[in-house]
């Protein structure tokens, strides 16, 4: 199953990621607060972090959600949240321990990734590279092989 | 999903030109997606890109012709309007001279044919007035490179590289999907070094980060080149065959000792210095030296500029794989009339001042036109046909500006929006949007050409600028210079030396790879016996003898810039024109969706400098210059984003306008840029 695979050497904070999110979620706006995926930056520590639902294997947001609102999509293996049946007792929120599910104060229900269906708009709008969507499986891979290319180049050198 | 097509054409929300796949449905476009076929961008837009549909159908777009009375604007026909304006070109004209009109293109609409059009329009009528926003924007390293090696390429070899240095820009806000592109080269082992007084975003990803106080480039430049020449990690074959000057480089290189450096521009130069220059050792002659916008305004700036050129030929990284490639152009037919009217006897508006601003790029200098429409020195300026422009909110000085501009007896803006130029205009023409418009667009970097599609035909009293010009021309009694029936005939032309056919280009929506790449063209060219570089003396150029023939030095010096010495009265060192994702210059602030993202303008503040002003995030303060003042809320930036000291604001807001307050009065010497990213200010609480 294809996820939204992260690389940290590659984000630059530039956020169209989480413009492009809040634009698919409301079909208006651009604003972070309504996206589902969130770039954190520590500039002191120049670090920067995308952060996004990885949508566990075993999701411990579905399994503790009194609701039974939490289900995987059989098609695409998003973990989703059914906002007709959620209760809005933030449990999935408490559960996550990547603080990548969110509130919606409005509607008064949690909201997360859904991976848009399978066409992930925060991958599209990622200008850097940094979010790819595939298989978790195919990102090692890529990361094996670069690590391979650049270890064979050092080695020409010696 | 049936009923929907994809339409594949080049972006033009800002002038990357990206790759992007249309959906249309009934007529309609209702989605851009990024090309993944396109070598730019492989299918990645950003957030102006996918929201092109926002501008095209924005309820305020204009849509009509419009004519300003007492009773403020009416609709007129396009007929009407066409007739009125070039009646009264006509008779100013005749009545003050030929040169009396101005055309002048800015960035909001093609980026193709716009500028030979207006070029060509103009000197069809007889008025060498050509004037655009190169003048303060792009203009300055193209001259810096031009004066060096004979050409700029602006989009440099990145994927190749093994170091890329970026200084003085931000290419994710800038130019985003260059920023993918820099990363490719780093996940193959390439190290990235950026140059900034602003910890950007792209700084956020850099192995080695260097913060500079504004306008000290050139000291740091000059202190890298004295530590790879005694070092001795310089390219002696390229300097030798192909340089000239470097004696004196050699020489004056002497005084940048670290200390020195230190001081200019306020970093670590002796940890600084020998770490940039073992990473150039390390990556040389793959080294991309990428210069922003950063250093273009400011008093030096076009030294500054060439002493990081220098650097390239000290390495030999000059038309290298990896580094500042030059490319071949498309062999496309000229629009321009340079050779068959040059009308240099009617005293293009800034020659005479700036010689080689004219010398290089045959640009008129926009802050100087204002002050002669306003003093009628050394001749009388009535009319100005501008299309795509919004000086009243992107040239500095806008009060002046205003003034100026409503000071004309013809104002004509050629628009998609009412802007702050429109509205000082007395016709208002519609533009045709990006996708209404069919150009030939050359990505250089890439050596593709690509004939844009007209996925939505224009309604009818909407104009392309050749529909516009051509008939501004024919009523003018300069139709012969415009025989072409519409914007497609005129592609046919300007392909038909190329040996590449329309329908080629039509069948390669993604881009039309016109020549190969090939690397050190000035090897070749010196065997066969012509000049390697594009320069008076054939070679690279250290030293120009052209400067030197208009009085300047010829090599590029450094000079402090006047905002290191601090002055009590205004302490503080204002950098302006940072690029956010979501606008492009002046324009989108009136695109609900993305202005979302950014609602408010705001001026980048260090805490420390906060602190003792009094202020914090959202409050606002005063800032003021020699020029003027303007309000603006503050954002107080995270540790060292920002220098202490040094603020900055970014242009394009009406409600804070940070051009009320720079320099129309203060230029680099050799290519008119006003100073703008250096502006020494006064700030207190509001």
């Amino acid at each position: 199953m294809k996820t939204v695979t992260i690389d940290l050497k590659k984000c630059v904070g530039c956020r169209n990621c989480e413009m492009a999110c809040a634009f698919a979620r409301t079909g208006q706006d651009c604003v972070r607060d309504n996206s589902n995926i969130r770039v954190n930056v520590y500039a002191e520590d120049r670090f920067v972090m995308p952060m996004t639902c990885f949508h566990c294997e075993e999701a411990w947001c579905m399994g503790v959600c009194p609701a039974h609102a939490i289900s995987r999509n059989p098609r695409t293996g998003a973990v989703e949240i059914d906002p007709v049946r959620c209760a809005g007792c933030k449990m999935c929120m408490l559960a996550c321990p990547y603080g990548n599910i969110h509130f919606d104060h409005e509607k008064l229900v949690s909201r997360k990734c859904d991976l848009c269906g399978g066409d992930p708009e925060c991958v599209k709008h990622c200008i850097g590279g940094a979010l790819n969507y595939e298989d978790a499986q195919e990102a090692n891979d890529r990361k094996q092989r670069l690590t391979g290319q650049k270890l064979s180049g050092i080695m020409k050198q010696l | 999903m049936s009923g929907t097509s994809i339409v594949k054409t080049l972006c033009r929300m800002c002038d990357d030109h990206c790759g992007i796949d249309c959906h249309v449905e009934e007529g309609k476009v209702v989605k851009i997606e990024g090309n993944q076929e396109h070598v730019w961008n492989r299918g990645r837009l950003c957030i102006k890109g996918s929201h092109g549909t926002d501008m095209i159908y924005a309820p305020d777009r204009i849509r009509k012709p419009l004519k300003k009375t007492e009773n403020g604007f009416v609709e007129i026909p396009l007929k009407q309007a066409l007739d009125e304006i070039a009646e009264k070109i006509r008779n100013i004209q005749t009545e003050y001279g030929p040169q009396a009109v101005g055309v002048w293109k800015g960035e909001a609409v093609g980026f193709a044919q716009e500028e030979e059009l207006a070029r060509r329009w103009i000197h069809a009528i007889g008025s060498p007035n050509y004037f655009s926003n190169d003048s303060a924007c792009f203009a300055g390293r193209w001259i810096g490179y031009s004066l060096v090696y004979g050409r700029w390429n602006a989009q440099p070899d990145f994927e190749n590289s093994r170091c890329i240095i970026i200084w003085g820009a931000n290419p994710p806000h800038a130019h985003p999907n260059m920023t993918q592109q820099i990363n490719r080269a780093r996940e193959k082992g390439a190290s990235l070094i950026v140059i900034d007084p602003r910890f950007s975003a792209i700084a956020r990803q850099a192995d080695l980060y260097v913060k500079v106080k504004p306008g000290s480039d050139g000291a740091l430049a000059w202190g890298l080149m004295r530590e790879l020449i005694e070092r001795g990690w310089t390219d002696q074959e390229f300097i030798q065959n192909f340089t000239v000057g470097f004696g004196q480089v050699k020489e004056y290189a002497r005084k940048f000792t670290y200390e020195y450096v230190a001081r200019e521009t306020g970093c670590d130069a002796a940890s600084v210095i020998p770490e940039l220059a073992r990473k150039i050792k390390a990556s040389m002659p793959h080294t991309v030296i990428y210069v922003g916008n950063g250093l273009e305004h400011h008093e030096n700036g076009i030294n500054n500029i060439r002493a990081c050129a220098y650097l390239d030929g000290l390495i030999g990284a000059v038309d290298q794989k990896g580094a500042n490639y030059s490319p071949v152009g498309f062999p496309m037919k000229e629009l321009v009339l340079y050779k068959e009217k040059p009308l240099l006897d009617l005293g293009p508006i800034g020659r005479d001042r700036f010689p080689i601003l004219y010398r290089y790029r045959q640009e008129c200098h926009t802050m100087t036109l204002m002050d002669q429409i306003l003093s009628g020195k050394p001749y009388p300026f009535k009319a100005l046909v501008l299309t795509g422009a919004n000086p009243a909110m992107t040239n500095p000085n806008s009060f002046k500006v205003r003034k100026a501009l409503g000071a004309l007896d013809l104002l004509v803006v050629h628009e998609l929006f009412m802007s702050e130029t429109a509205e000082l205009a007395d016709y208002i023409l519609p533009a045709a949007s990006y996708l209404e418009r069919s150009e030939m667009h050359v990505h250089g970097g890439t050596q593709t050409v690509t004939l844009t599609r007209r996925v939505l035909t224009p309604q009818p009293e909407v104009t392309d600028e050749y529909t516009m010009f051509h008939e501004l021309a024919v009523r003018l009694g300069a139709g012969d210079y415009f025989p072409w029936k519409d914007e497609d005939e005129l592609n046919a032309w300007l392909v038909s030396d190329s040996g590449i056919s329309i329908e080629t280009l039509k069948a390669h929506p993604s881009g039309y790879h016109y020549a190969p790449v090939e690397y050190e063209k000035h090897k070749r060219k010196k065997a066969a016996g012509e000049k390697p570089f594009n320069t008076a003396s054939g070679m690279f150029e250290f030293t120009s003898a052209i400067l030197k023939e208009h009085g300047y030095q010829e090599l590029a010096e450094y000079i402090s810039p006047r905002s290191n010495e601090v002055r009590p009265d205004r302490p503080y060192t204002l950098v302006t024109g940072a690029r956010k994702v979501m606008y492009y210059h002046g324009r989108n602030h009136n695109l609900p969706a993305l202005a979302s993202a950014l609602p408010e303008a705001e001026i980048e503040m260090h805490p420390a400098d906060a602190a003792r002003i009094g202020v914090e995030s959202g409050s606002m303060v005063k800032v003021t210059s020699d020029i003027g003042s303007v309000v603006v809320p503050v954002k107080v930036m995270e540790g060292d984003e920002i220098g202490e000291g040094v603020l900055q604001m970014t242009h394009g807001w009406k409600s804070h306008n940070v051009n009320q307050i720079t320099h129309d009065n203060v230029f680099d010497p050799i290519s008119g840029f006003p100073l703008m990213k250096a502006v020494q200010v006064s700030v207190e609480p509001y």
